[in-house]
């Protein structure tokens, strides 16, 4: 009988072990982060001398070597070693970012830490980081490289932050290049349907009628992934100002949820979704059946970043495509790309800052440029590509009016907005019931 | 005498250290500190603060919650109670009429394909089952229309309306194998004597397989229910590749809103709740469970 118990016992111990042996992970990896004492002091950087022989400057990143970020930084691991002899720059991106993510408080923490790493922007990234004291702040050599002058207005947003919370306070990273969403159209399909690139929204609409009316379907996008909640953004940004951004982003202020920008967001969503201008299957299609669906040339339009522009260039052969910013847009999504960081822990912090200086330099930033990618620094008499300088124009005259992403202010709002387009989209929710879902959740999860 | 017996086997004991070691430290003391989390509001990097019965209550109300379990019930049809019935249906088919009849080869070899997705990594599985139900150019929309059922034609994970059905019958396709293998197994273990002697006494095959099939290979059959049940509700994978619970909360289930709590939302306290929830659920039924099982076995050795 005593072993039969002892059995059943054993028996209920090995099947807790199977189910928790996922779930129990993130709680102790998380308290596994003790908060470090945070030392401010920023190291002065030592002239260059002799004494440099044999140093190593570690850099991490989770760039493609073939991609418009990592073809520029290997110009600048180049340019680096030429003015700075005797240093070894050891770059490696064999760690992708979600496993940078989930460990970079530990190993920031350790001596295992780089001496200068690309990271994610944001509070959820980068503002939890500084808030945990691992990372450097870079505001006296920020002003003293006279790098505030770069990175000017929304592109410095990403850089700062004040208790974890972006927008403001001391200097924690350096970005090199912008990104911002945008309208990708088919030229060929314009053209055969005598449609003009639309200026207004009014235009924009009438644009869409007319392929509707043609069996297309306009706009192509995914809901499960985060073009869907870029579209609705949009919409909300076509009444926005500046004050509801910086509320919805940065905390300054009440958002109204049932305003005009947000009422008319979600309203306008529905409707598109009724006047046939985007797909009601996009409820089960991600980010790459939208880009796959413009390339395959039956869609006018795709709404989404310019992270897909380099890509498009390469692989769209068979027909002509261009940009617009959304028609009567003051503001639009997008924000300065990812971050270098100097962890609090790094041994080599003044050639930390030579390397992000490097790596700033125009000639470097063209060479970004030319391989697709929106550099904040270059010569833009060197940029020789057509359809870059198309995309860094475009990119000027976005940059005034970046409103940040939908899903930044508060952590797991990617998900909940994804759940919520959805639902739009479905008409399983109306649009004052998604909004109010909308208000709760960002009210529960917003950074304090 | 039974001090005899308490020497002896006192020396066995050291050989438990190691594994009650491990399960101290893998799985008592992380169990204990998630549900100590659960009492707590908590990002993972400020310091937890209690807050009692709170994130509790906040579940009885949270409607994704009660979505989740919902859907883990349902998780339960599609993963245990049709694989096992349809399992056992088609194993003895396998065994007892197909192998006869045609050639034993050829039934391993349908028991082989039947286990393919088992073996076959969730991810990639997942991938394929997307591509097939794309609304657009999937191939089963792409066939449904090609052969004239325009009307068939679905959006079929991106209606909150089968979204869920699909992912069940995702899962029974998963599944079906892991049963069949072992109740084939279990069959060739079945004593023909007995069934002979039936046989003989004049019973037919459906008198066979109720009266003597099946009670021959119960212990298989609880294995396999509780393995399963146990699999249903913990389901991650599956929903993460195919809908990441969408579309809204029609496809969540609590492993991947635990996930979500704990790694989109950093709100450690809430995740360890419902982890916590679920963890009490599945220990409750492993164990009415296997004291069912206990029970049979007395039943049997009795007679």
């Amino acid at each position: 009988m005593n072993k039969k118990i002892f059995s059943i016992i054993s028996i209920v111990l090995v099947a807790m072990f199977v189910l928790t042996a996922c779930g129990q992970s993130a709680a102790t990896e998380a308290a596994a982060a003790p908060a470090e004492e945070s030392d401010t002091t920023a190291v002065e950087a030592p002239a260059e001398t002799a004494s440099d022989e044999g140093r190593v400057l570690t850099v991490w990143h989770y760039e493609s070597d073939t991609g418009a970020m990592g073809v520029s930084w290997l110009a600048a691991k180049e340019k680096f070693e030429e003015t700075h002899p005797g240093v070894t720059v050891e770059m490696d991106n064999t760690r992708g970012f979600e496993q940078i993510r989930q460990t970079a408080s530990m190993v920031l923490n350790s001596d295992e830490a780089p001496d200068v790493m690309e990271y994610n922007k944001g509070n959820a990234t980068a503002g939890l980081l500084s808030q945990q004291g691992l990372l450097t702040d870079m505001t006296a050599e920020v002003e003293k490289r006279g790098w505030d002058k770069i990175l000017t207005g929304g592109m410095q947003t990403t850089s700062r932050y004040e208790n974890g919370v972006m927008g403001s306070g001391e200097w924690y990273g350096i970005t090199n290049y912008g990104e911002f969403v945008m309208v990708y159209y088919n030229k060929d399909l314009f053209a055969q349907y005598g449609v003009e690139v639309p200026t207004t929204y009014d235009e924009f609409t009438a644009a869409m009628d007319t392929f509707v009316a043609a069996g297309l379907i306009p706009v192509a996008t995914g809901a499960t992934e985060y073009p869907a909640q870029q579209v609705f953004y949009e919409l909300v940004l076509s009444k926005a100002d500046q004050a509801l951004i910086d509320a919805y982003e940065l905390y300054q202020g009440e958002v109204d949820f049932h305003g005009e920008a947000f009422t008319f967001g979600a309203q306008e969503m529905a409707n598109w979704v009724d006047k046939g201008y985007i797909d009601k299957n996009s409820t089960s299609l991600g980010a790459e059946d939208m880009g796959l669906a413009f390339e395959s040339g039956e869609y006018p339009m795709m709404i989404t970043g310019s992270w897909w522009y380099g890509r498009l260039m390469t692989e769209i052969t068979n027909f002509d495509w261009g940009i617009f910013l959304f028609p009567g847009n003051t503001y639009n999504p997008g924000s300065g790309g990812n971050l270098w960081i100097i962890p609090e822990n790094s041994e080599n912090k003044d050639l930390a800052y030579d390397w992000i200086e490097a790596t700033l330099d125009p000639e470097v930033q063209a060479i970004m440029g030319n391989a697709g990618g929106i550099p904040v620094n270059a010569d833009l008499t060197a940029i020789t590509d057509p359809k870059v300088q198309e995309l860094i124009a475009a990119f000027n005259e976005f940059s005034p009016g970046a409103a940040f992403y939908p899903d930044w202010p508060a952590a797991g709002l990617y998900d909940g907005l994804v759940g919520f387009v959805q639902e739009l989209i479905n008409g399983t929710m109306t649009p004052s019931e998604m909004l109010d879902a909308l208000d709760v959740f960002y009210n529960e999860n917003k950074s304090q | 005498m039974a001090k005899n017996h308490f020497d002896r086997s006192k020396g066995y004991a050291i050989y438990l250290l190691p594994g009650l070691i491990g399960l101290t430290v893998v799985i008592i003391l992380p169990f204990l500190v998630t549900v100590g989390a659960s009492f707590t509001k908590w990002n993972g990097v400020n310091p937890p603060q209690w807050i009692g019965l709170a994130n509790y209550q906040r579940a009885l109300t949270d409607v994704k919650f009660w979505a989740a379990f919902r859907n883990n019930l349902l998780m339960i049809i599609a993963v245990t109670i049709v694989p096992t019935i349809l399992g056992l249906i088609l194993s003895v088919f396998l065994f007892d009429y197909f192998s006869k009849k045609f050639s034993p080869m050829l039934a391993n070899f349908f028991k082989a394909v039947l286990y393919i997705p088992q073996i076959l990594p969730v991810a990639i599985a997942g991938v394929v089952w997307k591509w097939i139900l794309n609304p657009n150019w999937g191939s089963l929309n792409t066939t449904l229309s090609s052969l004239g059922l325009d009307s068939l034609v679905h959006n079929w994970l991106g209606d909150p309306n089968t979204a869920l059905w699909v992912v069940m019958v995702i899962m029974v396709w998963f599944q079906i194998g892991y049963p069949l293998v072992i109740f084939m197994a279990a069959l060739q273990r079945v004593d023909p004597e007995l069934l002979e002697a039936a046989e003989i006494d004049g019973a037919t095959w459906f008198q066979k397989f109720f009266y003597i099939t099946i009670h021959q290979i119960r212990p298989e059959i609880f294995v396999v229910i509780l393995t399963t049940t146990i699999y249903a509700l913990k389901i991650f994978g599956q929903i993460y590749v195919l809908t990441r619970g969408g579309p809204g909360t029609s496809t969540i289930v609590p492993s991947y809103y635990t996930y979500q709590a704990y790694f989109e939302q950093a709100n450690i306290g809430y995740g360890s709740t419902i982890a916590t929830v679920m963890t009490l659920i599945i220990v409750a039924l492993t164990f009415a469970f296997i004291r069912l099982q206990v029970k049979q076995e007395f039943y049997q050795e009795e007679n």
